[in-house]
């Protein structure tokens, strides 16, 4: 539905268009406002504490007291730092973020414009922000902070291709990479009885992509002590909360979208928009939920074993999930195989991560310097 | 995968269960009767004069050297025509809060008493802004026994 | 392809870079700096800087007697304070030839084993950290360190710096309820420990984080002079309460509990495991204890030691905590040395971390279990 048969008045694209914006980026920052308390609350919760009790009723102004003590903070920037990239980074980040909302259905015929593929689209705009994790980095003359911003490029170019391929195993199934279409197309059954082992490689990459827990090597607090953030302050940090928190919803919004029916399952196009956008709503929420769980009870991985994981684990098992797809659609065999598939895939899964466990790595130093002087000591 | 699995289930009962929390300001712990905060002054409110008669044994206990004692005749002492059976009092007694330690030992070696460790939370909320603040003269120290706000544990 | 951006002879330069880590770092515990010098991620050489927390504790205690040297020896562990006691005041009776009442030993025993318990508790909380649980396993040891901690507070009237041994005993009686208390503790310490080992232990991102790091052979542990759980992780059973008996361990049975591969988490499982031993001790201390006096019927007020010199080790939650006191008559000693174990064991750091990465430096550290003010002292 556009705007104007909402409305019941015509008014020019551009008009449309920012309005449309304006109402999905102010629906943002409360929904962003909203997460960054929930997941105070609820991991206060699992780790049987109260999370924010202080300002207003149950503490639930404690988002805009954030907002307001960071927006007061002073701007700084350290001495040595590159004044363009430093400052330009936040923009990498946020910004393609935000443009990734033009696609994200919110319910059927519920977004600002539905693009063709409309999924790669998304893709392509949220690896960006990879970029601007490295421009952080980079331009902040801190050590820590050139880490961090180096582990993050490398852990975003990783978990890119698995989560694209993962993605278009769906695509190929539902054939289409249009968002809306693909959420129509499972109007009866829900991609993720298809593809079980596809939503678990999508939710891990997704995890990755996010920098959370366990793969939040580049903000690891104990190691790299906030790696991209550290020099960042007051509303320069805002904006990585900002961007962080929104992309965790859209990417919670598309795996619900693809994985579990959006807002097309169930009875989605008889029982009408608000349940729709109600529905959508609790897929979103279950799947921010289940990222909340992980990271209050997830260790972090080591930056050998977050690479090694994406490329030895995650991308076989994506490229023969598009392999074994592509079979199934082509020759026309009954889709229950996929769910067998899957399964057994998700065997596979724990199998090798059984043997990964199984076999510590040992020393990664001591082979490459074998026979050097550093080596003798120990 | 199990042991993730086992991780997800550990957090999630936690999820179930009451938070344990105590919110500080509103609510605060009972203390137990032993607690130990700051040592303060204890008030004879019998003879309505304090115990403590300034014998020094405090201050040459002390293992950071916190207190300054000084001692007088006592104007209320039975051969001036007063009540107390105390030769010599208190005159002046200065314990600086931000050096003592808490150890206890001054009580211990106190022969009259006169001495006590806090064990209410108002000895522990003593935050100031200066270090001056924190140290406590005469009047300070015996205010709150004075006034029967305290009745510390002294061990047997 | 490169010799497009480069010519062939040219060899692209690259320089080691050095993290300075700490004495302000979320993971270092306390005021350690360890400079770091990293080659792409992996470590190639550790500096420790050790001296942040430096107060002199030793020298301190040779201008007070042997009551006020009492609270300084909590200070320099904090958090196994009734450990540190212990040792000097051992250290010190064995100078004058006391002998402590029964009651008092095994009222010490049971202090001691539930100030292990706790300080094995903020281990796993911190280690958890350092692995990067978010703090869960953090408040999850919090909330049973607190609950042994009410109970030192009703018994002894501190949480953390309880100054209660005194030489001869204790400095007063133990609550009339604290059989009760401590089953009660003992009862939550379990829920805990069965918290943490859910989720931690058997966790497999934990297992692939910790395994095979930080190895440090048998030999070379024991060349370092490293004690307490971290070198019974190397396999070497060395545990003062049973190889060298103070206090009434000899009577009550026990596990020394071993490791085999010497890694991070083989001493965290010994940590672990050590939890559930001091548990089974403190219960059998609760059967022994009877009524009576907790300290000698005589003793002076004024307490002077005959000169001499002796050396007293008891096990702290973190290694042998020796102290080694020398008397020259007088009623303050003459030399009072703490032999810390954090320190000894820290030493082996260098040999621990290098060729590890830098995020496993961190749980390295960790896994020693270091407090710094034992370390300085």
């Amino acid at each position: 539905m556009t705007t104007a048969e909402f409305l019941g008045i015509e008014m020019p694209v551009l008009l449309e268009a920012f309005i449309k914006v304006n109402i999905v980026v102010l629906a943002m920052t409360v929904v962003v406002m909203g997460l960054i308390y929930g997941e105070r609350k609820i991991i206060g919760r699992f780790q049987m504490r109260m999370g924010p009790t202080r300002t207003g009723p149950f503490g639930i102004l404690q988002s805009i007291a954030d907002a307001i003590k960071l927006v007061g903070k002073e701007d700084l920037r350290p001495r040595g730092a590159d004044p363009w990239i430093f400052e330009l980074s936040i923009y990498f980040i946020f910004v393609p973020v935000f443009v990734g909302f033009v696609v994200v259905p919110f319910a059927i015929g519920w977004e600002i414009r539905a693009l063709e593929l409309g999924l790669l689209y998304l893709l392509a705009t949220s690896s960006v922000s990879g970029l601007g994790f490295a421009f952080a980095g980079w331009a902040s003359d801190n050590r820590y902070a050139m880490l961090g911003g180096l582990r993050a490029v490398a852990q975003g170019v990783a978990y890119e291709i698995p989560l694209v391929v993962t993605l278009l195993a769906v695509a190929m199934l539902s054939s289409s990479l249009n968002l809306g279409e693909i959420m129509a197309g499972q109007a009866s059954v829900p991609n993720i009885v298809w593809q079980p082992l596809g939503f678990i490689m999508f939710y891990i990459a997704m995890l990755a992509e996010l920098n959370r827990a366990p793969f939040d090597i580049a903000v690891g607090e104990s190691e790299t002590a906030g790696g991209p953030h550290i020099e960042f302050s007051g509303i320069r940090w805002s904006m990585f909360q900002l961007a962080e928190y929104a992309h965790l919803w859209i990417m919670s919004i598309v795996g619900s979208a693809i994985f579990l029916g959006g807002s097309a399952w169930p009875f989605g196009e008889e029982l009408g928009t608000g349940y729709q956008l109600l529905l959508m709503g609790v897929k979103s929420a279950i799947l921010i939920f289940i990222a909340m769980w992980t990271r209050a009870s997830m260790p972090r991985l080591r930056i050998d074993q977050l690479m090694g994981f994406a490329w030895k684990v995650l991308m076989p098992l994506a490229f023969a999930q598009v392999l074994i797809n592509g079979f199934v659609i082509v020759y026309d065999l009954p889709l229950v195989l996929l769910t067998v598939q899957g399964v057994a895939g998700i065997a596979l899964l724990n199998w090798a991560i059984q043997r990964a466990v199984a076999r510590p790595a040992g020393r990664p130093g001591m082979a490459a310097w074998a026979g050097t002087s550093e080596a003798a000591t120990s | 995968m199990r042991g993730l699995i086992r991780s997800f289930v550990t957090t999630g009962a936690t999820f179930l269960r009451k938070p344990v929390t105590r919110e500080y300001p509103e609510t605060h712990r009972e203390l137990p009767e032993r607690d130990r905060a700051f040592p303060l002054l204890l008030w004879d409110q019998q003879i309505d004069e304090p115990f403590c008669t300034g014998c020094h044994a405090c201050e040459r206990a002390c293992p950071v050297e916190c207190m300054t004692v000084l001692m007088k005749d006592n104007p209320n002492h039975t051969s001036q025509g007063g009540t107390s059976s105390r030769r010599k009092i208190i005159d002046k007694f200065w314990i600086d809060y931000g050096r003592c330690m808490r150890c206890n030992i001054c009580v211990e070696v106190c022969n009259f008493d006169a001495i006590g460790m806090n064990n209410t939370w108002s000895g522990h909320e003593s935050s100031a802004v200066d270090r001056l603040d924190l140290v406590m003269d005469l009047q300070q120290l015996l205010s709150q026994s004075r006034a029967g706000a305290v009745k510390p544990w002294i061990a047997p | 392809m490169t010799s497009i951006l480069l010519p062939a002879s040219h060899e692209f330069e690259t320089q080691d870079i050095f993290v300075n880590m700490g004495p302000q770092h979320p993971s270092t515990h306390g005021v350690f700096r360890m400079v770091l010098e990293i080659d792409g991620e992996v470590v190639r050489d550790v500096l420790p800087y050790i001296g942040y927390l430096h107060r002199g504790a030793e020298k301190l205690c040779e201008t007070m007697d042997y009551r006020q040297g009492i609270g300084f020896m909590d200070r320099t562990e904090y958090l196994a304070a009734f450990n540190a006691e212990l040792s000097y005041v051992m250290a010190v009776e064995a100078l004058a030839g006391i002998d402590v009442p029964e009651r008092a030993q095994w009222i010490r025993m049971i202090l001691c084993e539930l100030n292990r318990l706790s300080s094995h508790f903020m281990f796993l909380g911190a280690f958890g950290v350092d692995v990067g649980v978010l703090g869960t396993s953090f408040t999850y040891a919090f909330r049973e360190r607190e609950n042994i901690f009410d109970l030192f507070e009703e018994i002894c009237g501190d949480r953390m710096m309880y100054a209660y041994f005194r030489v001869g005993g204790l400095a007063w009686e133990v609550t009339d309820n604290f059989v009760t208390r401590v089953n009660q503790v003992l009862g939550m310490a379990r829920q805990g420990i069965a918290d943490l080992d859910g989720l931690l232990t058997q966790n497999e991102i934990f297992q692939a984080r910790t395994r095979g790091i930080g190895h440090i052979p048998a030999a070379d542990a024991i060349d370092w002079g490293m004690s307490g759980p971290s070198l019974r992780a190397s396999g070497v059973a060395l545990d003062v309460r049973r190889d060298e008996p103070y206090l009434f361990y000899p009577q009550v049975k026990f596990d020394v509990i071993t490791g085999t591969n010497g890694d991070v988490y083989d001493r965290y499982l010994c940590r672990l495991r050590e939890m559930h031993e001091s548990i089974k001790i403190v219960e059998q201390c609760l059967q022994n204890l009877q009524p009576g006096p907790i300290v000698p019927e005589r003793m002076s007020r004024l307490l002077r030691t005959p000169p001499g010199e002796v050396y007293i080790r008891t096990e702290a939650p973190r290694g042998e905590y020796g102290v080694y006191m020398v008397s020259n008559g007088g009623n303050r000693p003459w030399r009072c040395k703490v032999r810390s174990a954090c320190l000894s064991n820290l030493q082996a750091l260098r040999d621990m971390t290098v060729g590890h990465y830098v995020s496993d430096a961190v749980l390295i550290l960790g896994s020693i279990d270091i407090v710094l003010s034992e370390v300085d002292r």
